[in-house]
């Protein structure tokens, strides 16, 4: 099959998974629209959906549908914590480990980095440089415990990872209401970060949209080329792929397996805190924070390539923009993007979805390269009639 | 310490581990048979978050526990189905199946709970609790007889219909896994899919039954835990049970028996973290002690099963 | 209609497979016009070289496949048997070679697989065993009804595979080198229960190498060479040097030019390596030879007779009971593959699907794999990517790879360009030892002829070339020395080839004859 046709296969594939996911959204919206009869639905379904597509963008008001930065903004903020996800997941999955431990990493990076930009004092450029590589190392030494205990036991990387992310939480909860918790406060919170550990923000229209956003790239356009142009990342790849050959090519399979998990520990755990220090002042979570779930979600949009984790993060910021935009103005929850999430990655991990359309590209290239061949020989033996 | 104990050797201390176990030994049930099949099955934990507000809303609206768990059952086997439908038929890999059921689980129960409410009651509810009374909860039943016996009886009498279910199940799979030629014909596809193709046995259609299976299982064990664990659904009060399930299986051989024991050791494990907090231990301690079981639990059982390994192959040597 | 050659009539034929071809949908011609047919109450042999087409030809009668074109008759009716039930629904029955039962079962379970007698909602399980102490007896076939399939010995399972085929009502029994796995004891207790179904009126195939097994109990016997019947004999009539000429012979000659060999220093040593595998066997027994600069050692012999289990040994995939092995000098036994390789050892495995490449991967990283750490293709932390392409262009190049470009997905390819990329990566590594093992199966003529020319090539530049190949042309014809391993042990070793015949090698192949220990001792250059 030629590249175009894969491309537009591709294409084609991933815009039907979609729209299958959107017609699921839209049935739900219009069982839980407000309305009395069924045009009084199907119009308040019309405008739910106006919102959670058109919305992230457009401010929809009476002088019509206007663009407002404020919005792009928005999702661009908060593309930053599930790129890291994102890419996270991308790595491990390479290498063909379900380690699904980006959950509790994230959070564990955040709150790593949060404790250091209060409890470790240090020069303003520096310190959030500190403490998120500190917070980056904690998880990848917690990622140590999955990767050790499936390469050393054959244990499930993935039942440990989830049981880890569990963990990791009440951990952070009780180390934070216990000992950290500024108790000045009435929700459980810490103490404000210093002021040198700042991230500045980029745009001053209460986005967040920081430096980190910046970090974000860079640390795609690191993992694309780690991935792509390096012999480690080339080497997780190929044990992703066959493992055997990869054995057999003199790979140190067991070691490479461990180092994408601390990988993408570290990815998450960055992720985390440059998300602490970029958006909070104090470390409040209670609960995992969800991103990690994301991130598997961009990895698996993204084909596992670091290249399109940055479209399938916008993707997914945007949906749940739409999604938050559509509870608020329409009434619809804005849980309806995990049930949208949850489909799109049906369709599009399922590998016999259009299978059957893809093999009729697959017999026209080939048609196509027969009738090529063909007609060369016939000019070729033309050629030498006229000899 | 021996204070301690002695609060321990209660039974309302054993009671509540089998109360416990009750839902784990269900999902570890339904992830025993798809592992016999050949596969495992990660999604239970989203099945379960499902079947527990299934449940639980349709207890409300039909007035009756009764079709609540019925509807709850329902649920659990018509996703397992779908599940099988994108793994066996899409070629979906089945992790990432069980993965997306999970995702979907967690936002989607709360998504679903807000908006039947809210289409019902005129308010968009995020939990089902405050719907549900004791009545439309799974009715516990005391053994008459048995609840004379000392000790014994404050064990085993009194529990939910579930819990009984539970363990009446264990036993009824184990019956079905080998006395029964569907457990046959599972087992035979789980170890050498030709060899069961090659006599006449559809791998398929035992794939969609053993999948439908883990379904009805996860079903029953989303149903303990909105109505009878809990009176009513709430977000992620399913809490890794489904994952734990799978940890279960593992250390249990992936039998019945050892399945069952796998879920007790999680039960004490949460009881005693139960008990610990109600001593004064931050729950926050308490409650991730199950979770660090698990781990503890696979890990003993890797280097049982790798010194049995050695074993063999040192006796091969001779 | 008497048989032309026996003068007995048709009726008694209970299969007759006329014409049959096949050709995959890879191209290959596994059966070109094959007759073949079956009396009843005899015990027909189908013989033939790996790659003849005897399996094919059985799976055809069994209806795992279907003939491109040709018939075939059971009991005077013309069947179209498309799946295996039709067969078994005919009484053909076929026992595999690897054994289709299921470990954790019992023998009484596994019998009963697919048809299971219940008793209301359950499996009827004294039924079961009823059934099968019933057919244990009536056929003479001692089996351990309620013993699990794992606990048991091979001998019982194969056993328990042919009592599945009469329990479903096969007349008809095909066996599939059934005593490839067998002890001779229990080989020889396999021939008496065989000897007893054929008094009871069943006929059996019987799919073997093994010279001796054949004239000992068929009666009759087909002999196939590359998809070709060569000929229906009765047993009788011929001797195991007719059958061996017929079997072992080669139809093509391709030359392939090489100069003398001049072998020089010792490469790869190996010293009375034993092995013993998993299932007790041992699959190797005192095997010494060496390798020297400069020359190709054929390996030659039919597979299965511990060539397999060698090479792994060789690649570190596996270590010996005893016995040592070096690679100029050093000791490779407990090396990883990494450091193997950085010997200078190369692997052209033999399963190239699973070893040789990354199926989803494009051509350029595939070549890359043994290599990706290399100075030559890193600048710093990144790769150099213009090295890279350059040397992957260059080889596909060099190695007429068919292709789009460097980036199309390996797998893609076909099985002969598959094999040269990855010959291309294996041979251009600078090795000082080449591991070829069946480097030309499976792939069209073009590709096996650049490939044999190339490993000419560079064993003639000084390189150090193992041959382990199955196929005899191959064999003969590339090997400057070679060794023929039958059961495990070197059979024999011919320090010249060119005046080397099939007839003597098949006579070593098939186990008919043995040198002394003195003569295979020249193989060790000390």
């Amino acid at each position: 099959m030629t590249k175009k046709r894969e491309l537009m296969f591709s294409i084609v594939r991933g815009l039907l998974a979609i729209l299958i996911a959107l017609l699921v959204a839209t049935l739900l919206i219009f069982i839980s629209a407000n309305g009395d009869n069924f045009s009084e639905k199907l119009a308040s379904t019309g405008d739910a959906l106006k919102q959670m597509l058109v919305g992230p963008l457009f401010r929809m008001g009476k002088n019509g549908t206007r663009f407002e930065t404020k919005r792009l903004t928005d999702i661009l903020a908060s593309m930053i914590p599930i790129i890291f996800t994102g890419l996270s997941v991308c790595i491990m999955f390479s290498a063909n480990q379900f380690n699904l431990g980006a959950e509790g990493g994230i959070m564990l990076g955040a709150f790593v980095t949060g404790m250091a930009a209060i409890y470790l004092p240090m020069a303003a450029g520096l310190h959030p440089i500190v403490a998120i590589l500190l917070g980056g190392f904690a998880v990848g030494v917690m990622m140590l415990l999955p990767a050790l205990l499936k390469s050393k036991l054959d244990v499930s990387e993935m039942v440990c990872s989830l049981m880890l992310n569990y963990i990791v939480m009440y951990l952070i909860k009780f180390v934070l209401n216990t000992y950290l918790a500024d108790k000045s406060k009435g929700q459980i919170q810490s103490y404000e970060f210093l002021e040198t550990s700042r991230i500045a923000q980029l745009v001053d229209d209460g986005s967040k949209l920081s430096v980190g956003f910046l970090i974000a790239i860079a640390a795609v356009i690191l993992c694309g080329l780690f991935m792509y142009r390096t012999r480690w990342g080339y080497a997780i790849r190929m044990i992703g792929i066959n493992q055997a050959f990869s054995k057999y090519s003199g790979m140190k399979v067991g070691t490479i397996i461990v180092v994408s998990q601390l990988l993408g520990g570290f990815l998450a755990g960055v992720g985390g805190g440059i998300e602490m220090l970029g958006r909070y002042k104090t470390f409040s979570w209670s609960s995992l924070p969800g991103y990690g779930w994301t991130g598997i979600t961009i990895a698996i949009l993204a084909g596992n390539n670091p290249w399109f984790v940055p479209p399938a993060a916008f993707f997914m910021a945007y949906l749940s923009k739409g999604c938050n935009l559509m509870a608020t103005y329409a009434k619809v929850p804005a849980q309806l993007i995990d049930i949208i999430q949850g489909v799109i990655f049906l369709f599009f991990a399922a590998e016999q979805f259009l299978s059957k359309y893809r093999q009729k590209l697959v017999v026209k290239s080939a048609e196509e390269e027969i009738a090529r061949k063909k007609a060369m020989d016939e000019a070729k033996e033309g050629g030498h009639a006229n000899a | 310490m021996l204070n301690f104990l002695k609060m321990m050797l209660t039974p309302e201390f054993f009671f509540s581990i089998l109360r416990i176990s009750a839902p784990i030994l269900f999902a570890t049930l339904g992830a025993i048979v798809v592992e016999k099949a050949g596969f495992c099955n990660i999604g239970l934990e989203g099945i379960m978050m499902f079947a527990a507000l299934t449940g639980s809303l349709v207890s409300y609206y039909a007035g009756s526990w009764f079709w609540g768990l019925l509807a709850a059952i329902a649920m659990g086997t018509l996703m397992g189905l779908m599940m099988g439908f994108f793994a066996f038929q899409l070629k979906t890999d089945i992790t990432l199946v069980g993965i997306a059921v999970n995702m979907m689980g967690s936002g989607g129960t709360l998504f679903l709970c807000k908006v039947i409410t809210n289409l019902t009651e005129g308010k968009a509810m995020a939990s089902s609790t405050g719907l549900i009374t004791s009545a439309l909860c799974v009715p516990n039943i005391t053994i008459p007889l048995l609840n004379k016996i000392p000790f014994l009886g404050g064990v085993l009498s009194g529990h939910s219909l579930l819990t009984y279910l539970a363990f009446i199940i264990c036993g009824l799979t184990s019956v079905m896994l080998y006395k029964t030629s569907l457990g046959m014909n599972i087992r035979a596809v789980g170890e050498n899919p030709n060899a069961a193709a090659s006599v006449g046995v559809s791998v398929l259609k035992i794939k969609y039954t053993a999948i439908a299976y883990s379904g009805l299982m996860a079903g029953f064990g989303g149903a303990f835990m909105s109505m009878s664990y809990a009176q009513g659904w709430s977000l992620d009060m399913v809490a890794g049970r489904g994952f734990i399930a799978l940890a279960a299986q593992a250390m249990g051989s992936g039998e019945c028996l050892g399945g069952m024991l796998s879920s007790l050791v999680f039960g004490f494990a949460q009881a005693l973290g139960i008990k610990f907090s109600a001593r004064g231990l931050d729950s926050n301690l308490a409650s991730p002690i199950p979770y660090a079981v698990t781990i503890i639990g696979l890990v003993v059982f890797a280097l049982v099963r790798r010194s049995r390994i050695k074993k063999q192959h040192a006796a091969s040597q001779l | 209609m008497p048989d032309e050659k026996t003068g007995r009539l048709d009726e008694e034929l209970v299969v007759q497979m006329k014409g049959i071809t096949k050709v995959y949908p890879n191209g290959v011609a596994a059966n070109q016009g094959v007759d073949f047919t079956l009396r009843k109450g005899e015990i027909h042999a189908l013989m033939g070289e790996n790659g003849a087409g005897k399996s094919t030809l059985m799976k055809m009668l069994f209806g795992l496949e279907q003939p491109t074109s040709g018939e075939i008759w059971v009991n005077g009716e013309k069947l179209n048997l498309t799946a295996p039930s039709v067969a078994i629904s005919h009484g053909i029955g076929m026992v595999h070679q690897h054994f289709m039962l299921v470990p954790s079962l019992t023998v009484a379970e596994n019998m009963v697989l697919g048809m299971a007698p219940r008793k209301g909602l359950f499996l009827d399980h004294q039924k079961a065993v009823e059934i099968t102490k019933e057919y244990a007896e009536r056929f003479n076939l001692h089996v351990e009804p309620e013993a699990k399939v794992v606990d048991i010995p091979v001998g019982m399972k194969q056993k328990v595979e042919i009592l599945k085929a009469l329990v479903r009502g096969a007349k008809i029994l095909i066996l599939d080198e059934p005593t490839a796995v067998l002890t001779t004891q229990e080989t020889t207790e396999l021939f008496k229960e065989l000897i007893h179904l054929k008094n009871q009126g069943y006929t059996i195939v019987f799919i073997s190498h093994k010279l001796n097994e054949i004239m000992e109990i068929t009666d009759r016997l087909t002999i196939m060479r590359n998809g070709r019947s060569m000929g229906v004999y009765n047993t009788c009539d011929v001797t195991k040097e007719d059958i061996s000429r017929l079997m072992v012979g080669r139809d093509v000659i391709l030359n392939v030019q090489k100069d003398e060999a001049r072998p020089t220093d010792t490469v790869l040593r190996v010293r009375d390596v034993e092995y013993v595998n998993e299932w007790h066997k041992k699959v190797l027994d005192k095997v010494s030879f060496d390798v020297r600069k400069g020359e190709i050692l054929g390996i030659a012999g039919v597979e299965g007779n511990g060539q397999k289990e060698l090479v792994d040994m060789l690649f570190g995939f596996n270590t010996p009971n005893a016995g040592t092995i070096t690679v100029e000098g050093e000791n490779i036994l407990g090396l990883t593959q990494s450091k193997i390789r950085g010997l200078g050892v190369s692997l052209v495995p033999e399963d190239r699907m699973l070893f040789g490449i990354a199926g989803t991967a494009s051509i350029e990283e595939n070549i890359l794999s043994d290599r990706c750490a290399d100075k030559r293709f890193n600048k710093g932390p990144l790769f150099n990517m213009k090295a890279i392409h350059e040397e992957s262009d260059r080889l596909i190049q060099e190695y007429t790879v068919l292709c789009k470009s460097r980036k199309q997905q390996v797998g893609m390819l076909s099985g002969g360009n598959i094999q040269k990329v990855v010959v291309a990566r294996e041979f251009s590594n600078d090795p000082v030892l080449i591991l070829a093992d069946q480097p030309t199966r499976g792939i069209d003529v073009g590709a096996t002829e650049f490939i044999r020319k190339k490993l000419v090539e560079l064993s003639r530049s000084g390189i150090a070339v193992l041959l382990v190949s199955a196929d005899l042309n191959e064999v003969m014809e590339l090997s400057d020395s070679l060794i023929v391993m039958q059961g495990g042990h070197i059979a024999a070793y011919f320090e010249d080839t060119k005046e080397l015949t099939d007839d003597q090698m098949g006579e070593y192949m098939l186990g008919l004859k043995q040198q002394p220990a003195e003569q295979i001792r020249r193989v060790c250059h000390d």
